[in-house]
């Protein structure tokens, strides 16, 4: 469905994805693990045709992504939920529906599209007149993830959506993550929860300062040594935790982050 | 008794041509963050061009009207190419453009304004270079009476006008999907550019709809004095500004309580102090509005994006 080949996006002369080829099949969630600063989000911009890459080609369905404007991709059904939400804050729960469904002219599909997110997220219909940027934390992802939907996409793009959130909320956005992928919706996830991504994708890549270092199912991502070291939290007997004095992540996250392992990853 | 409604009814009436000037600044403030110091200089300089068909070719009124709003429109299509258009480029892109108007770049998008306005006004200068210069007038010899109380007919066209635009303008912004696209815009570019909307242009067309309106302001307000000076630019400017600011920059309805809030203080205070008076209530109210109590807690509706 996705076919991503040889991309590479640089901020000025700072190169932030190296040569990035993956793939995310129809019907599936793929999952795209990496540290912070790894290029994840950098990817995700790429996709969604905010940034323009050096090179590379991004083909969506066989359509070719890159030089198109984000409108042309939202409209070829490619939606993301980007990281820390990004709702619209001082429009209401019901205008950031009506502005994911921009590129749409159905009033009535819309309609009831907006009601189906209601039912979906009854959280969502009890503030539908509140602004969005008074909602709180776990309530903006699920409109992100709402305001994605309005624009019924064939793909999914989510960018970390379980950070800054408490357990109880992330499992509650993993919930909804396995409920569309039931629903036939296929997504391509972009995590650092390691643990709650392995609940829910069927193919996994690592990526690493700009480049793909894996690329396996779960079964292979949890067999790998340094993956289990560095992204489900097990510790080789002689290493001491190393976390919280060197990792200064620049997010509040429920779970460890991988950076101080990182290193070794790269060493593989 | 009557004098003070007299003084009340003449200040809404002005402060309907405050509104009008108030809510272009507001709407382009609203939309790019900056706050555009050419603002007054292009209504000036599009009024100077009408003023000069006037003049020159004996234009009619209509004709003028339809002149100084095409005016406006080019002049601020430059205006925005030269002092806003860059300074969003860089931002538009990246992970730092949600956060519109915190990064160092409207400074230098306030300096170069306030450089154009300069050159506009130098401009208009050179079209027209006497101080007081001609302009169709539709000022009527016989004022209305309601009882006690005079009204002059076609400053209180004008005061409707303004509350009519003004009020349509925001129910527009509240209801259309256009409007929403527009208010989603101003409030965060980078989610309106995920869902597709298409900002660069969705800008441009707001400002160019600003600038209109701040060349149809012009001409409502001239078409009262039949002339125009040197000075119109500073007063379209300060005006429209302390307007705009008492109602929250960004706010469409606050531009016309703004202006009449204004009118109204600026009637009493001349009838109080003389013209003096008028001049301390404009800057006595900007100063309340910047440093009022109860601002603190609403600190994010002294300015804001685009809102009804």
């Amino acid at each position: 469905m996705l076919e991503i080949n040889d991309l590479a996006t640089a901020y000025g002369k700072i190169e932030a994805l190296k040569g990035v080829s993956l793939a995310a099949k129809a019907g599936e969630v793929t999952c795209l693990l990496g540290p912070n600063g790894a290029g994840k989000s950098t990817l995700m911009l790429t996709l969604t045709g905010i940034l323009k890459p050096q090179r590379g080609s991004v083909k969506f369905d066989g359509v070719e992504l890159v030089g198109r404007s984000p409108a042309e991709i939202v409209a070829r059904g490619l939606a993301l939920v980007p990281e820390n939400r990004l709702v619209f804050p001082t429009l209401t729960v019901r205008e950031n529906l009506m502005a994911g469904a921009y590129k749409r002219r159905d009033m009535a599909g819309i309609r009831s599209d907006i009601d189906a997110m209601f039912a979906r997220f009854p959280r969502l219909k009890e503030r539908t007149e509140q602004f969005a940027g008074t909602l709180s934390g776990g309530e903006q992802q699920m409109l992100a993830v709402a305001r994605a939907l309005m624009s019924r996409p064939r793909l999914l793009l989510m960018d970390e959506p379980s950070v800054g959130l408490a357990p109880m909320v992330v499992a509650e956005i993993f919930a909804i993550i396995r409920q569309l992928h039931a629903e036939g919706v296929s997504i391509f996830l972009v995590e650092q929860n390691a643990h709650m991504a392995l609940k829910v994708a069927q193919h996994f890549y690592l990526m690493k300062q700009g480049r793909i270092s894996f690329s396996g199912t779960p079964g292979e991502l949890a067999n790998d040594d340094v993956i289990q070291r560095a992204y489900l939290g097990q510790q080789r007997p002689d290493e001491r935790p190393a976390l919280p004095s060197t990792a200064a992540a620049p997010t509040p996250s429920a779970e460890p982050q991988p950076q101080a392992e990182a290193t070794e990853v790269a060493q593989r | 008794m009557t004098a003070f409604l007299q003084l009340t009814l003449d200040g809404l009436i002005d402060g309907g041509a405050y509104a009008l000037v108030g809510l272009g600044l507001s709407l382009t403030f609203g939309s790019l963050r900056r706050l555009n110091l050419a603002y007054g200089a292009t209504a000036m300089l599009a009024a100077y061009c009408g003023a000069w068909l006037h003049i020159q070719h004996q234009a009619p009124v209509w004709l003028v009207a339809l002149t100084v709003m095409v005016a406006a429109t080019l002049i601020g299509g430059y205006v925005e190419g030269l002092c806003f258009a860059r300074t969003e480029k860089n931002t538009a892109s990246t992970d730092a453009a949600p956060l519109a108007g915190a990064d160092g770049l409207e400074v230098v998008a306030l300096a170069s304004s306030f450089a154009i306005w300069m050159q506009l006004e130098q401009l208009a200068v050179n079209l027209l270079p006497r101080h007081l210069n001609a302009f169709p007038s539709l000022a009527t010899e016989q004022d209305w009476r309601l009882g006690e109380l005079m009204i002059r007919p076609d400053r209180l066209l004008l005061a409707l006008l303004a509350t009519a635009l003004t009020l349509g303008l925001a129910a527009w912004l509240q209801r259309s999907r256009a409007g929403l696209s527009w208010r989603a815009c101003a409030d965060h570019r980078l989610a309106a550019h995920l869902v597709g909307m298409p900002v660069a242009r969705l800008k441009s067309v707001g400002f160019a709809a600003a600038c209109a309106l701040s060349g149809l302001a012009a001409t409502a307000i001239l078409l009262l004095d039949g002339q125009v000076t040197p000075m119109f630019g500073m007063w379209v400017l300060l005006k429209g500004l302390v307007a705009a600011m008492l109602g929250g920059l960004g706010s469409v309805r606050g531009a016309l309580w703004g202006g009449l809030l204004l009118g109204v203080s600026e009637s009493h205070a001349q009838a109080l102090w003389g013209a003096w008076g008028r001049e301390f209530a404009t800057y006595a109210l900007l100063f309340l509005v910047l440093v009022a109590p109860w601002r603190r807690h609403r600190s994010d509706r002294l300015v804001s994006g685009v809102h009804a």
